[in-house]
């Protein structure tokens, strides 16, 4: 179900401001343009043969057979002519409306990963998800089915109106005047339909909202004996639903009866009119006959027509979302001539009085400076809020400090070009994301410059070969559903592999807080020991057996680097570290 | 009740208004085919300069009028058929909620709720389809067909008519045999573009990984290469369509270049009149809708029949949880309840769960169940309201097995407030209310204080007519917790299970619930799940469940004293109140 979501009052400008994405497939459109008036002749060539044929060869005084045989064949040329246009039409509309739509969205989808962490702070998965797919599927009605429409039904109405004029001025004028009462008449109940189809909407919605949630709490409804009041409140919705669908359907038969009886009062007012100038002398019979089926071919188009008022209305709407995205410009920048690390980096991390917040007056961290040294083993703790997770961000650039540097070798790391800066600088995070695809895969995130063997190599030094040996495809098995099957601890020893593949020369290390049974916290105690081989560490402890043996332990506390020092020096000092390390002692594993 | 006998007795019941409908799609049609006729009348006697200027109006007016009562008696008809096949859609989605009421807890974890939501939307709409669209189509296009034939056959000309259709012949068969395909294909494009969306939400999910890693360009390659996708699919899609679209017109162009050359050398040699000739172009035109939507009629009815299979099979399903054939009536329950349980094993389970259970409880006791996660313990209170059946004889409430009672008189002596504290997305008030809805004011207000909750609904803007929002989400996880016992309160059951409902309040609240609480036990049985053990420190009986099994049992201080799991539990935690 679409979710309405607020937008400003959309205009046709934020509609030409897609145009561009168009452009190269300008000619594609012209051949559209093209089909489609060889499709609309063949189709008011058809009454125009068969008049011909009823006045000159069969009506006439001196009948042909012969060109009567003339007068068929070509009428099956014209409709195969026609529908092999309108095929062609059909497919290449479609196609070049497609790549439309890729171009958008792949712009879309990459003008989104552009941006910096603020950005994504300040906006839901789901809205953005809707705009890379719904938003975009809803602007390609506009380049297919709106276009189609204008120019097919347009045409059709145009070209209709010039071969009837050709054929007889009076009784063209008299379809001219038809024109009007039949938008009128279209648009009116194209009005209620919408109206009617939104409630009946809202109402199958609201239905199934309900009918989700009673089943999810049926033990409830049933434990506390409610099932005959929660039956009547899902028929009284239901009944609402099938009176406004039923509204619905009849405004929808009558509009569609409406209509046919105006085509054929039409008809009648045609036999009429014509029918005297015949008497008159006026016009041929055959003419009459071409009138009769011309004003029947009429109505289609403008119904059609009306009706892309709506395709337009939303696509408009939708532009304007689209739009909205495409010009925020990312916060985070590579500087214009990026320094670029040696090969040979060394992974030391500084921190030099850095100030941050992420809103201006509400600093969470204040004045924090320290040095990693390459290979150097960090722990950083604190309560909760302290600043833990911010300082990591810094480093890697997701935010650029209010006041100070962040160095790495020296260099401050806005001056560096962010994918240099994260081929240095790897993460681990608290939450392990996994992909659907294989266990392969998502270790090597995809990269194909990453062989099998590197993948196999890493996941033996981490110690996750025998979890993925367990797996039923081993490393082909695919996770799915964001990695559902497998256990939390599983899911962290996959992390390590895949941190070890990238092989970082930084590694900044989120500890997972849930408890793990003792096995498995076993191996991912040894696999975070092995991913930290070799590389400047940074991890953020919520166990402090992780960095009883670090080589530098931060303690944080609102924002502030309160204590530095091994292990047995703080607890020594008697302070923060000192009560966060007595209270570690009470981590009861007898509950998880 | 199978959705088959149940659409027969419907269709029963509305015998009248299908009569009806049919009838007036049948006189609307006899109506229509007399157009062409009409039409090829007026052309012969125009041709023949048979007409004064008055019968060309008469014409034109007769013309009219056949339009207007065509037009009106076939909208009776559909609107008559698409108002029923909504009742019918109403009554079956009914019935299928009527269904799930009785089905039990296991029935809901063995299948998920997207599939049957999908039940209850898109298969009652494919019969409802059916029954509308499908039912007009065909009434309209069988009755058109044969009108049109016999029409043509009387007033035109035999041989003409059976030249000129055999092109048309084939419509049918290819729209059953096309239609499939397109849906097929319609279902592959689907797939594409939420798999696109997968993708797109994965990405924008684990954003900070991606940029960590500089994974973006292979981001954007793997999105492109899901977005290419959709582009293939899309396109083979509109091909069918577009062949679809193809087919018919060029079949009919040929009938009609036949009729053309056939019909027009007929009408030069005399044999039929120029104004049959006219009828049958247009009598022509007329065949190859009803042609096609016979097809349509076709793949629409054996989706609706595949439907039916479904909500057949999803109907059948009994629940396993279910009245005795002859309940025991109790006069009243005082809430004795007694356990003596070998072993329980889930429905679909290998192993046993709960092993030698042997329990009792007098009523106004409170008995305390402790154990790790996994131990049994939601599992073992599960049985007294037969959220699960226990064995026959194994849980007995004042000495009646309860499997020997109704649903109706178990499950109201027994108050539960389960583990999620799950609410309905509606008023603060009609989810304290939900065991009694016509509850009173102060008795909704005496349950929130009961529950401490009072305090928290003077600081909500609307107070009890705050909506909680979907299962509970404005609210913090205490106050769900806290709702949840407001509601199992207000129930003022003999029999009352707290399933771990207080692990979101802080230890404050907990000890001024359980003081309400403890001020109502001298009439209740209480069970009390908890993994703070501040929650059952004051029961009368204390069971630790270890695997299954009941590992140690008694009063705190027995248990402290013995120097077993519980103890070793109180120590930690206690140490762990110091330090807090």
């Amino acid at each position: 179900m679409k979710q309405e979501r607020p937008s400003s009052s959309p205009s046709l400008k934020s509609l030409a401001r897609l145009l561009p994405f168009a452009r190269p497939y300008a000619w594609q459109f012209a051949g559209v343009i093209a089909l489609v008036v060889v499709f609309n002749a063949s189709s008011v060539m058809q009454p125009y043969l068969v008049k011909i044929a009823i006045d000159q060869d069969i009506s006439s005084h001196h009948p042909n057979p012969r060109g009567l045989v003339d007068i068929a064949a070509l009428y099956i040329g014209v409709v195969v002519a026609g529908v092999a246009a309108n095929y062609l039409q059909i497919t290449l509309l479609q196609k070049a409306g497609q790549s439309v739509i890729r171009s958008i969205r792949v712009g879309l989808f990459q003008h989104i990963e552009r941006q910096s962490m603020r950005f994504f702070d300040s906006r839901a998965v789901g809205a953005l998800v809707a705009n890379v797919s719904n938003d975009t599927e809803t602007v390609n009605q506009f380049f297919t089915n709106f276009f189609l429409s204008m120019i097919r039904d347009g045409l059709s109405i145009l070209m209709i109106l010039v071969a009837m004029f050709r054929l007889d001025v009076r009784m063209g004028l008299f379809s001219l005047v038809l024109v009007p009462i039949i938008f009128a008449v279209a648009a009116g109940f194209q009005g209620a339909l919408r109206r009617r189809y939104q409630r009946t909407r809202t109402l199958l919605a609201g239905m199934v909202a309900f009918l989700a949630e009673n089943l999810a709490g049926m033990r409830i409804t049933q434990l506390f004996r409610q099932e005959v009041r929660q039956a009547e409140k899902f028929r009284d919705l239901a009944g609402q639903h099938r009176d406004a669908s039923t509204r619905e359907y009849l405004t929808s038969v009558w509009f569609n009866r409406t209509f046919e009886t105006l085509g054929n009062v039409s008809v009648a007012a045609v036999v009429y009119i014509g029918g005297t100038a015949v008497l008159g002398g006026a016009i041929p019979i055959g003419t009459l006959y071409a009138f009769i089926r011309y004003i029947q071919q009429f109505f289609q188009p403008i119904n059609a027509m009306t009706q892309q008022w709506n395709t337009l209305q939303s696509a408009m709407v939708a532009a304007e979302r689209i739009g909205q995205i495409l010009e925020i410009e990312p916060e985070v920048l590579d500087p214009e001539v990026p320094v670029s690390l040696s090969n040979d980096a060394r992974g030391r991390v500084e921190f030099r009085h850095v100030t941050f917040g992420y809103h201006p007056r509400h600093p969470v961290l204040r004045d924090v400076s320290f040095v990693a040294e390459p290979g150097s083993f960090v722990g950083i703790v604190g309560p909760t809020g302290a600043g833990k997770s911010s300082l990591m961000s810094l480093l890697l650039r997701f935010y650029d400090p209010d006041e100070g540097d962040v160095l790495l070798d020296g260099v401050p790391v806005r001056q560096l070009a962010q994918d240099a800066l994260h081929r240095l600088v790897g993460i681990v995070q608290q939450e392990v994301h996994l992909f659907t695809g294989t266990i392969r895969d998502n270790i090597r995130l995809f990269r194909e410059d990453i062989s099998d063997e590197r993948v196999q190599q890493a996941a033996r030094a981490v110690g996750a070969d025998r979890v993925i040996a367990r797996l039923p495809d081993g490393y082909d098995t695919v996770i799915y559903g964001r990695g559902a099957n497998l256990s939390m601890g599983e899911r962290q020893l996959i992390a390590f592999a895949r941190i070890v593949a990238l092989d970082p020369k930084v590694l900044v290390l989120d500890e997972a807080t849930a408890n793990l049974d003792s096995q498995t916290e076993m191996w991912v105690q040894r696999g975070l020991v092995a991913a930290s081989q070799g590389r400047t560490t940074l991890v953020i402890a919520h166990r402090l057996s992780t960095i009883r043996h670090a080589d530098q332990i931060l303690v944080l506390d609102r924002g502030r680097i309160v204590e530095r020092g091994r292990h047995d020096e703080l607890v020594r000092l008697g302070g923060l570290y000192a009560r966060l390390h007595a209270e570690s002692g009470v981590e009861s594993r007898l509950f998880s | 009740m199978r959705p088959q006998s149940l659409l027969k007795s419907y269709l029963w019941e509305h015998r009248f208004g299908y009569v009806g409908s049919t009838l007036s799609i049948l006189v609307s049609e006899w109506i229509f085919v007399q157009f062409p006729n009409v039409l090829g009348r007026f052309t012969d006697a125009l041709s023949a300069h048979r007409l004064s200027g008055r019968g060309v109006f008469m014409y034109a007016l007769v013309l009219m009028a056949i339009g207007t009562l065509y037009v009106f008696f076939y909208g009776i008809g559909q609107s008559q058929n698409g108002r029923a096949a909504r009742g019918f859609e109403y009554l079956l989605r009914t019935k299928l909620f009527d269904h799930w009421e009785k089905m039990d807890v296991d029935y809901f974890r063995r299948r998920s709720i997207g599939d049957l939501l999908s039940h209850a939307m898109n298969d009652v709409q494919q019969v409802r389809e059916a029954l509308s669209g499908g039912l007009n189509i065909l009434t309209n296009a069988v009755f058109l067909l044969i009108a049109t034939l016999v029409m043509t056959f009387t007033t035109v000309s035999l041989k003409l008519t059976v030249l000129s259709m055999i092109p048309l012949l084939a419509i049918p068969f290819f729209v059953v045999w096309i239609g499939p395909k397109v849906r097929a294909s319609s279902k592959q494009v689907q797939e594409a573009l939420s798999s696109m969306s997968e993708l797109a939400e994965e990405s924008f999910t684990a954003i900070r990984l991606v940029k960590a890693t500089a994974n973006e360009p292979i981001e954007v390659k793997r999105f492109a290469d899901r977005v290419d996708h959709i582009v293939s699919q899309q396109v083979s899609l509109v091909r069918k369509q577009a062949a679809f679209q193809s087919i018919i017109p060029t079949a009919s162009s040929v009938a009609f270049g036949i009729a053309l050359l056939y019909g027009g050398w007929l009408t030069i040699r005399h044999e039929i009149p120029i104004g049959a000739f006219v009828a049958f172009t247009l009598y022509l035109g007329q065949l190859v809708v009803p042609l096609q939507q016979i097809g349509q009629v076709i793949n629409s009815y054996q989706r609706a029949s595949a439907s039916m299979a479904r909500l057949d099979v999803l109907l059948q399903e009994k629940p396993s949880v279910a009245d005795p054939p002859h309940p025991v009536r109790l006069e009243r329950i005082e809430g004795a309840v007694d356990i003596h349980l070998d072993a329980f094993t889930y429905p679909d389970g290998k192993r046993p769960v709960l092993m030698d259970i042997h329990l009792s409880v007098r009523p106004g006791q409170t008995l305390g169940i402790v154990g790790r996660t996994g131990s049994g313990k939601t599992t073992l209170v599960s049985l007294l309201p037969r959220i699960y059946d226990p064995p026959p004889g194994a849980i007995r409430i004042d000495g009646c097995d309860v499997r020997d009672l109704s649903l109706e008189q178990l499950r109201k002596a027994i108050a539960f407030v389960p583990q999620d504290g799950f609410l309905f997305s509606t008023t603060l008030r009609e989810n304290i209310a939900f065991g009694r809805p016509d509850a009173a004011d102060e008795d909704i207000v005496a349950a929130a204080r009961a529950a401490c909750l009072e305090d928290d609904v003077a600081r909500f803007p609307d107070g009890y007519d705050t909506l909680v929002g979907e299962r509970g989400v404005t609210l913090s996880g205490g106050q769900r917790q806290r709702t949840a016992i407001a509601r199992a309160w207000l129930k003022d059951a003999p029999i009352l299970i707290l399933d771990d409902s207080l692990s979101a309040v802080d230890m404050e609240t907990e000890k001024r619930i359980l003081a309400s609480f403890r001020a109502l036990r001298r009439r209740r049985t209480v069970f009390i799940i908890a993994h703070r053990l501040s929650a059952v420190r004051d029961a009368d009986w204390i069971v630790v469940l270890d695997d299954g099994r009941i590992a140690e049992q008694g009063t705190h201080g027995d248990l402290v004293r013995r120097g077993g799991i519980y103890a070793e539990m109180y120590r930690l935690q206690a140490r762990e109140e110091e330090v807090s």
